[in-house]
């Protein structure tokens, strides 16, 4: 089941039933007639009733475009979609969700100042009404207080309320756009449990998503985008195999070349006499009613990845933001070699790229200039920016067109490189990274994780995630944060250390909880595994 | 017949000639929305645009006079432009400009007449202008510390203080600082030689160019070099295009922004010295003229680059002398002048908007008008 | 120095007071509703002045009240869908493109009115109710007043339950609050926002009618006097909400009031240009009031989309 295959050969899997969704050679093109990026080239998808449908891809490879145009937001510039057979065309959103396709993007279309209930009348028309909201939650087995404002929900509460709007339209076709990236891994077994039974009832079910291992259990047939083509579609499961997938088959197929040998080799525990302790943070509180984190507790020493993980919302946002130093905390401390962290003591590598760490108006040179404090005084020394920024272009072989380049013109994965770089350059005894990988692609993941794991040879790293396989594949210990608490810290070598972080990151009681690395500060009043479905 | 619907998309072009199309834009939808204007108020629209070009050009009097409106106007869109780069909207220039010209009179009017100083006379003059700048800065400082501190609107504070400065010019010209010998004409009296910015051209009668064009053209440069090559520039332009960066890169984003509107103030008020000490030589009314509020107007149609803002001050300026030509021949009110610079303005914004967008025109595909009953 | 406290001058104080409110609350619910469909008008100023004058234009002209109120209503309205079609079909910066209108409002009403000046016209004098305007102190100053200030009165609880309670507030609140989430549920974004702003303007042009029909009867230049920019304050003042507006206006009136009052009376212990300064800076103090407040209860910011550009895809 490589790329060998012809994407034709899949094309009539074992359905009797027509299909209820088609795609004919959808294109779009975005940036002008010439040039530009050919986002989707001559796209064919069958989507049927019943069904759910695991699209994959890496970042960049067009999924997205072409769930925007199935969804209606955008419009193909040549092709055709076909609903049970009729042409069908999309001028919005609203249209499509008349059509009776919904879509739950992986950034909520929410209105976080409305109750849940104002939402799903927003959506599906007629004045807000909590208690028939609270039935439609019930008749689909959806845990969901329609009477709070969505600011107050969880992640996963707020995706069941996306869901929901959908099925108060009464959608046949449901799209999902990475719905796990949000989910704590106990959740996102739940969200299976109702895609199944969506199919179930008839619906048409997309998932998409880059993550392969995460959707083999759910989907019923899988198709594979690259750079905007598909190369392999409706592929049924194979009976032959473990899994009911070919995941390394399709995984190549996904990239287009092997991995690098990627996770070889995750971080030694250090042993504990010759290392030199960089970070202590003592009794840290954030700021704000109630605290973004609390009484968090640990030591980081040089040579040492330690990875804090969580949901997001459980505080490490905030904590990151403390010790990268743009934040102060409401008590506590965290000093740097025994003193009050700076900026020449600390490198930060924040979330977000476009708009904290860099300018995005602004070029290479100057960006350089925006954490360094290479050249002080009075006057701007544009020279020296150029020169380092010319550096840290070659350090992690950045693909830009020199020091003048803007940041906004670059990619993400070039970006996250270049900031790196520019951080790596202070030679700080302590670097901070927060969700280093977001949004990239493999490649840029495998750089920036070996960049991530050089500097640990020479400082203290704290890597700040909500990714558990990232957290264990480069850490040498795994702090997980539950509602602002740390709910315990997990070796990755130990048995079921992924199962565990999972665990602990649902905020489930945590059966391995004994000796200094248990649940440090975890408030006896609230474990929250009773709050969740 | 196919429908055809109107597709944007993103220009792509260069510096050079995006502010081509900007410009051009601009001037074409003022010249209409100014056409406009003058037709309803019943005035012949060719005579009245005749009107405007031979108050501007038409002698070299005027050509002077065109210089002589320039200075303050740099001076304020110098001031609306380095708020705007840090995003912050003075729209105060008005009322920092009157502070600005009372500092400097109070200093013309009661330190600097002979026998009353202990300095030597041409000592007057820099300190009139000093006592501007701090008059023009300390009036914007009560907007930058509500900015900065309690995150009030800077656009209403500098606004609302507009009215309550000029209240207060006209309290003292009409109250205390009247002048006694005026026989009751509502101002105080001329400044002594020795406060007054010297002619550039003493000889020519009616040249009434002064010396404040020469620095408000410096301020131009050293605000300029001050934003792109200093590093207190850099931080500002950060705080400007990234609030978040600046917090990340550790800068104090609440002292640049103090400083900046301080900054601003100072200009605007510098701006209210030179036409006070340079053109008019006494407090009275019609000393603010609305140059403070057309700062907004200079800032935007140069696009807020610095450099450009001594330009765009001298088109604004011979529409402003042109514009009194329709007062005196058409017997239009001055409020024309208010009419054309809304238009000017309305003509910038839609210059940026097709200096950034393309317009095509693109034909439905093929069925689609057929099917678009099925889902519209 | 105060006015004596009989009962016959607090009436006449408070309806002063409400009178003199009228222009502002109009002017703010406009904006109130504006605002919370996430459009940042400041042109407020302008559609005042062009509402006075098309306003008293009218009504020198025909004489007929309703067709006076109308063309206010409609100068008001024009002029916020120029702004509309700056912001939502342009793109252009909402904070400039409403500075122009203010300049626009008031260089066109200059050169428009220019024939006008002091020239006699339609006056809207004060409607007694029956009965209720004899109750003491508060008959006449809630119930006998010119009838745009029955509506600014009314128009508080009436847009407090249109925007909190029916289906219609909620297409509006939504599309300031987050636009695309509004729009992916099939609101039609820029329709309502087009809406909401042409429906405020009409209020400042009401508000405006007021001013040169009711309040000081006539055409003056620039007669709005800031009016705009206070009902733009008042606006953040009331954190959004048209109940608290009410209230907003009503503090403003009674200060303007209690100006006539001390000025009448020759008051000599606060300088004249103070007092006439006063409702600027009371209101610069109000806001920064509020914004302490608002930063002590971290509630009732602005909506969360205002001023935002909202272009549907594709």
């Amino acid at each position: 089941m490589s790329g060998g295959r012809s994407p034709g050969a899949n094309a009539a899997p074992m359905a009797p039933a027509p299909p209820v969704l088609s795609c004919r050679g959808l294109t779009k093109r975005f940036g002008g007639p010439e040039g530009g990026v050919l986002a989707n080239d001559g796209v064919d998808l069958d989507l049927f009733a019943g069904r759910v449908h695991a699209l994959l891809g890496e970042n960049g490879a067009g999924k997205s475009t072409l769930m925007s145009m199935l969804s209606g937001a955008f419009r193909p510039d040549a092709g055709a979609l076909l609903l049970r057979g009729e042409p069908l065309v999309l001028r919005s959103p609203a249209a499509a969700m008349r059509a009776g396709i919904g879509m739950v993007h992986q950034r909520f279309a929410l209105v976080e100042a409305l109750t849940g209930a104002e939402n799903l009348a927003l959506a599906a028309g007629g004045a807000p009404s909590p208690r028939a909201a609270a039935e439609l939650a019930e008749a689909f087995g959806l845990l969901l207080d329609p009477k709070r404002r969505v600011s107050e929900l969880s992640m996963g509460e707020r995706q069941r309320l996306e869901i929901l709007k959908l099925l108060a339209c009464d959608a046949r076709i449901l799209i999902l756009d990475e719905p796990t990236s949000v989910l704590a891994p106990a959740e996102i077994s739940g969200l299976y449990g109702t895609l199944r039974r969506l199919a179930d009832q008839g619906r048409a079910v997309v998932l998409v998503t880059h993550k392969l291992p995460e959707i083999a259990d759910v989907a019923d047939e899988v198709s594979v985008l690259r750079r905007g083509r598909m190369l392999a579609r409706n592929m049924p499961r194979s009976q032959g195999l473990p899994t009911g997938w070919d995941l390394a088959g399709l995984s190549r197929l996904m990239v287009g070349r092997e991995l690098p040998g990627a996770s070889s080799g995750r971080q030694r525990r250090p042993g504990a006499s010759a290392r030199e302790t960089v970070l202590r943070v003592r009794g840290l509180c954030g700021q704000g009613q109630p605290p973004a984190f609390a009484d968090v507790h640990f030591e980081v020493a040089r040579g040492e990845v330690l990875a804090v993980v969580g949901v997001a919302g459980n505080g490490q946002e905030a904590l990151a933001a403390v010790l990268g130093g743009t934040k102060r905390p409401a008590r506590g401390t965290a000093t740097v070699l025994g003193r009050e962290a700076d900026q020449a003591l600390v490198a930060y590598v924040p979330e977000d790229r476009h708009g904290t760490a860099t300018v995005p108006g602004m070029t290479l040179a100057e960006n350089l200039l925006l954490s360094t404090t290479g050249s002080r005084g009075a006057y701007l020394q544009g020279g020296a920016g150029s020169r380092a920024a010319r550096a840290a272009i070659a350090a992690l072989g950045v693909v830009a067109s020199g020091p003048q380049a803007l940041a906004r013109d670059l990619s993400g994965g070039n970006l996250q490189k270049f900031i790196l770089a520019r951080e790596l350059s202070k030679s700080a005894p302590l670097l901070v990274v927060e969700q280093p990988t977001q949004g990239l692609d493999v490649l840029a993941v495998s750089e920036v994780h070996a960049a991530i794991r050089r500097a640990a040879e020479e400082s203290a790293v704290v890597l700040v995630t909500g990714d558990p396989a990232e957290a264990l594949a480069l850490a040498g210990r795994v702090a997980v944060l539950f509602r602002g608490r740390v709910a315990g810290v997990v070796d990755p070598g130990e048995a079921g250390a992924f199962a565990r972080v999972g665990r602990l990151m649902a905020g489930l009681s945590d059966p391995a909880a004994e000796g200094p690395a248990g649940p440090v500060g975890v408030p006896g009043g609230k474990p929250g595994a009773g709050g969740r479905p | 017949m196919r429908p055809v619907r109107l597709v944007l998309e993103p220009r792509q072009a260069s510096g050079a000639w995006r502010a081509a199309i900007s410009l051009l834009s601009a001037l074409a939808l003022a010249g209409l929305l100014g056409s406009l204007v003058f037709a309803l108020a019943g005035v012949d629209v060719g005579a009245a645009w005749r009107a405007l070009a031979q108050g501007a050009f038409g002698s070299s009097y005027s050509l002077g006079e065109i210089l002589v409106k320039a200075a303050p106007l740099i001076l304020t869109g110098l001031a609306v432009a380095l708020c705007c780069r840090l995003n912050l909207w003075n729209v105060g220039a008005e009322g920092q400009f009157v502070l600005g010209a009372l500092a400097a009179g109070y200093v013309g009017l009661f330190l600097a007449p002979a026998g009353a100083q202990p300095w030597p006379a041409h000592f007057a003059l820099p300190l009139a202008l000093a006592a501007a700048a701090l008059g023009g800065g300390a009036w914007a400082l009560a907007p930058a510390l509500l900015k900065a501190r309690l995150g009030v609107s800077e656009i209403l504070s500098t606004l609302l203080l507009n009215y309550v400065a000029v209240l207060f010019m006209e309290h003292l010209f009409y109250g205390p600082w009247r002048d006694p010998a005026g026989q009751g004409f509502p101002g105080t009296a001329e400044l002594p030689e020795a406060v007054r910015l010297p002619l550039v051209m003493p000889w020519l009668p009616g040249a009434r160019v002064h010396w404040g064009l020469a620095l408000a053209l410096a301020l131009a440069l050293a605000l300029w070099f001050l934003l792109a090559r200093t590093r207190w520039g850099f931080r500002a332009r950060v705080l400007g295009q990234s609030p978040r960066a600046a917090a990340y890169a550790g800068f104090h984003s609440a002292r640049i922004t103090v400083t900046a509107l301080c900054l601003s103030g100072a200009l605007a008020g510098l701006a209210g010295a030179g036409e006070l000490l340079g053109v008019q030589h006494r407090i009275q009314d019609g000393l603010a003229s609305g140059l403070g509020f057309a700062g907004i107007v200079v800032a935007f149609l140069a696009r807020l680059n610095l450099l450009a803002v001594p330009l765009a001050a001298l088109f604004l300026g011979a529409l402003l002398v042109g514009a009194d030509q329709l007062q005196t021949g058409l017997r239009l009110p001055g409020a024309a002048a208010l009419a054309l610079e809304a238009a000017l303005l309305f003509g910038a914004l839609l210059g940026e908007f097709l200096a950034a967008n393309r317009i095509r025109l693109v034909r439905a595909p093929a069925g689609e008008a057929g099917e678009a009953r099925h889902a519209s | 120095m105060l006015p004596s406290p009989d009962w016959e001058s607090l009436a006449l104080l408070g309806q002063i007071a409400v009178k003199s409110s009228t222009a502002v609350l109009l002017a703010a619910y406009g904006e109130i509703v504006a605002e919370r469909s996430g459009v940042l008008n400041l042109g407020l100023e302008g559609m005042l002045l062009l509402g006075a004058l098309a306003g008293f234009a009218v009504g020198a002209a025909t004489g007929d009240p309703a067709a006076a109120l109308g063309a206010a209503a409609g100068a008001g309205a024009l002029g916020a869908l120029a702004h509309g079609i700056f912001v939502l079909s342009l793109g252009a910066e909402q904070v400039l493109s409403g500075l122009a209108l203010s300049l626009l409002g008031a260089g066109l009403t200059g050169v428009l009115g220019r024939d006008l000046l002091g020239a006699p016209g339609l006056v809207l004098p004060s409607v007694p109710l029956p009965v209720l305007a004899d109750v003491p102190v508060l008959g006449p100053a809630l119930c006998n007043q010119p009838v745009l200030t029955y509506l600014a009165l009314l128009l508080g609880p009436l847009l407090w339950w249109a925007l909190g309670r029916t289906r219609w507030g909620l297409l509006v609140r939504a599309c300031g609050e987050n636009a695309s989430a509004a729009y992916a549920s099939g609101v039609p974004v820029r329709l309502v926002r087009y809406g909401c702003t042409c429906f405020g303007g009409a209020l400042a042009g009401l508000g405006g009618a007021f001013l040169s029909l009711s309040y000081t009867p006539g055409w003056k230049e620039g007669l709005s006097a800031g009016q705009g920019w206070i009902a733009i304050a008042m606006v953040v003042f009331a954190a959004w909400r048209p109940l608290r507006a009410l209230w907003g206006g009503l503090f403003f009136g009674l200060l303007t009031a209690l100006q006539f009052t001390w000025q009448a009376e020759g008051a000599q212990w606060l300088p004249l240009w103070v007092l006439r300064a006063a409702p600027y800076l009371l209101t610069l103090l109000v806001l920064a009031l509020a914004q302490t407040s608002a930063a002590l209860r971290r509630r009732s910011g602005p909506p969360a989309d205002l001023g935002r550009f909202f272009r549907p895809g594709g």
